[in-house]
């Protein structure tokens, strides 16, 4: 049984970079294009992220999340080209189907906005341990219990998904009917619900015992086997996404009071 | 090091009119293996949580008697304090590992990290620990990837890192196969070779003679005996208490083969075997 975290150790520069870098990182490539109003800025974070995923040797790891989204995407494109309101100038035409410029340059947009946003997470999603930034976060005073919560779900859930299937199974040894229509998965779905919850309910209360004898709730200063992970270059890195996002901010007012 | 006082112990769970634990006194001395056996439901789980100090700070419920580690009151002591003095072990493996850590060698610093333990006594610990319940190959192995004999002398290694005195084992290989039940009686052994206070509840009665100093016998939430193996497996009302005596006791008990000197059956074949070879001898 495996996590659920799409975190790869590929030994990157990228890996060692500390996750608050790459969250900063984030929210640079969000704001700084929405703030620009510039789909150009946008498409530059796009390259920006693809270069730096390429670089942590995991760019063909997006794949399949953009794929997923990539479906919708399309169908925004499809539908805003053709059926926006204010479609006035047609772009190109795929037989009796006309795409009009306004529509699909809305669609565009969209479709540059949310590229960047999933590429930008997927730079610190792809390279950062869950453990390591909730560390670091428990570090600057997060609390230990909410961090716990957070980085045990990743094997939590794979866990529960392996005893339903156990126990699906031995309700299939039964004789219960589990593939088929949608009819039939929902009425096999029932019965499994309830030996799914009690017997998650059991192994929460064997956990908690099992924390609360490993000091769990201990009121101790907590110490850390990892060291914190983070480069020299770290803090310069912050502070320039920090300058970049003032700057932006800074020519947006001045933009606007102008 | 601990030694441990139970005196008057009574419990009842909430919402229960029955008493789990009904009057318990006895003591163990440090370094002792002590066994417990009893039917199902008669009150050895909750001893266990009990000595651990889960009851009362665990689980709420009616309360009296008094448990004493090492003269301290486990009822006035939290559970995240007295996890430095006591340690326990559970049935199933899987439900102890934490699920917050991707290694084993992590896993093990999970109680270390929370008790603010610093990092080069924490490493030293933790070597030693693996070392001590020969799991070091598995250092960098995913926790639950596993086998259950493997993930349950994690848990241990992950509790005796922690330096306990007293280490309590309820059940811990009702869940395994033969092999892993195997590794985690010789991992108990190197504990208790250690001077480390041990408590076993275990239905293998094999192993339970075999390894125990003394035998506590349940019934009902009541302390029914505490002694030896030999004594207690040769009891004549045994069976009346849900427990069956080791095979060479019965075999034993069949043949008319007591020890002279104690009176009493023998429980392993180490023992057996002089006694038949002197009856054979005179036979």
């Amino acid at each position: 049984m495996k996590s659920i975290s799409l975190y790869v150790d590929k030994g990157t520069l990228l890996n060692r970079i500390a996750p608050e870098s790459k969250i900063m990182y984030i929210i640079t490539a969000i704001t700084v294009p929405a703030l620009l109003g510039n789909r150009l800025a946008g498409a530059g974070f796009i390259v920006l992220s693809v270069l730096l995923l390429l670089s942590g040797k995991v760019l063909r790891k997006t794949i399949p999340l953009l794929s997923v989204s990539g479906f919708v995407l399309l169908t925004v494109l499809i539908i805003q080209g053709m059926f926006r309101a204010g479609n006035t100038v047609p772009l190109f035409s795929i037989g009796p189907v006309i795409f009009y410029r306004e529509g699909t340059s809305f669609a565009m947009s969209i479709v540059i906005n949310v590229i960047n946003i999933l590429l930008s997470f997927c730079v610190l999603i792809l390279t950062t341990k869950p453990s390591d930034m909730i560390e670091n976060f428990i570090r600057r005073g997060f609390s230990p219990r909410f961090g716990y919560v957070f980085i045990s779900v990743f094997q939590i859930i794979p866990q529960m998904t392996e005893t339903m299937s156990t126990i699906a199974d031995a309700q299939r040894s039964r004789g219960m009917e589990t593939e088929g229509n949608l009819w039939v998965r929902i009425k096999a779905f029932i019965p499994l619900i309830s030996p799914v919850i009690m017997s998650s309910l059991i192994n929460t209360k064997e956990r908690a015992l099992a924390l609360e004898v490993r000091g769990f709730n201990s009121k101790h200063k907590k110490t850390f086997l990892n060291d914190e992970r983070k480069t020299s270059a770290d803090p310069y890195l912050q502070i320039i996404l920090l300058i970049g996002i003032l700057a932006t901010i800074g020519w947006r007012v001045f933009v606007w009071l102008a | 090091m601990a030694g441990i006082v139970i005196e008057h112990l009574k419990y009842r769970y909430p919402g229960s009119n029955k008493l789990a634990l009904d009057d318990i006194t006895f003591s163990v001395n440090q370094g002792e293996f002590i066994g417990i056996i009893g039917r199902n439901e008669s009150g050895k789980s909750s001893l266990c949580q009990a000595i651990a100090g889960l009851i009362p700070n665990f689980y709420k419920g009616a309360y009296g008697g008094k448990v004493l580690i090492d003269e301290l009151e486990v009822k006035k002591v939290e559970v995240d304090e007295l996890c430095q003095k006591v340690g326990i072990i559970f049935q199933n493996p899987f439900n102890q590992v934490t699920g917050s850590k991707l290694t084993v060698y992590e896993e093990i610093s999970f109680g270390l990290e929370n008790m603010g333990i610093p990092k080069e006594e924490m490493t030293q610990r933790i070597d030693e620990a693996m070392e001590l319940l020969d799991i070091s190959k598995y250092k960098d192995r995913y926790p639950f990837d596993l086998s259950g004999g493997q993930m349950q002398r994690m848990a241990i290694a992950s509790i005796i890192a922690m330096k306990p005195e007293v280490i309590i084992l309820d059940e811990p290989t009702s869940q395994l196969d033969p092999q892993g039940r195997e590794e985690v009686f010789q991992a108990v052994q190197k504990l208790s070779k250690q001077g480390i206070t041990i408590i076993m509840v275990e239905h293998n009665m094999e192993k339970i003679a075999a390894y125990s100093d003394r035998i506590v016998l349940l019934e009902d939430g009541k302390l029914i005996a505490i002694d030896t193996p030999q004594v207690i497996f040769s009891r004549e009302d045994l069976i009346e208490y849900g427990v069956e005596a080791p095979i060479y006791t019965q075999i034993s008990r069949k043949l008319g083969l007591k020890d002279k000197r104690t009176g009493c059956y023998p429980v392993t074949l180490k023992e057996i075997k002089p006694l038949l070879e002197t009856e054979g001898g005179d036979r």
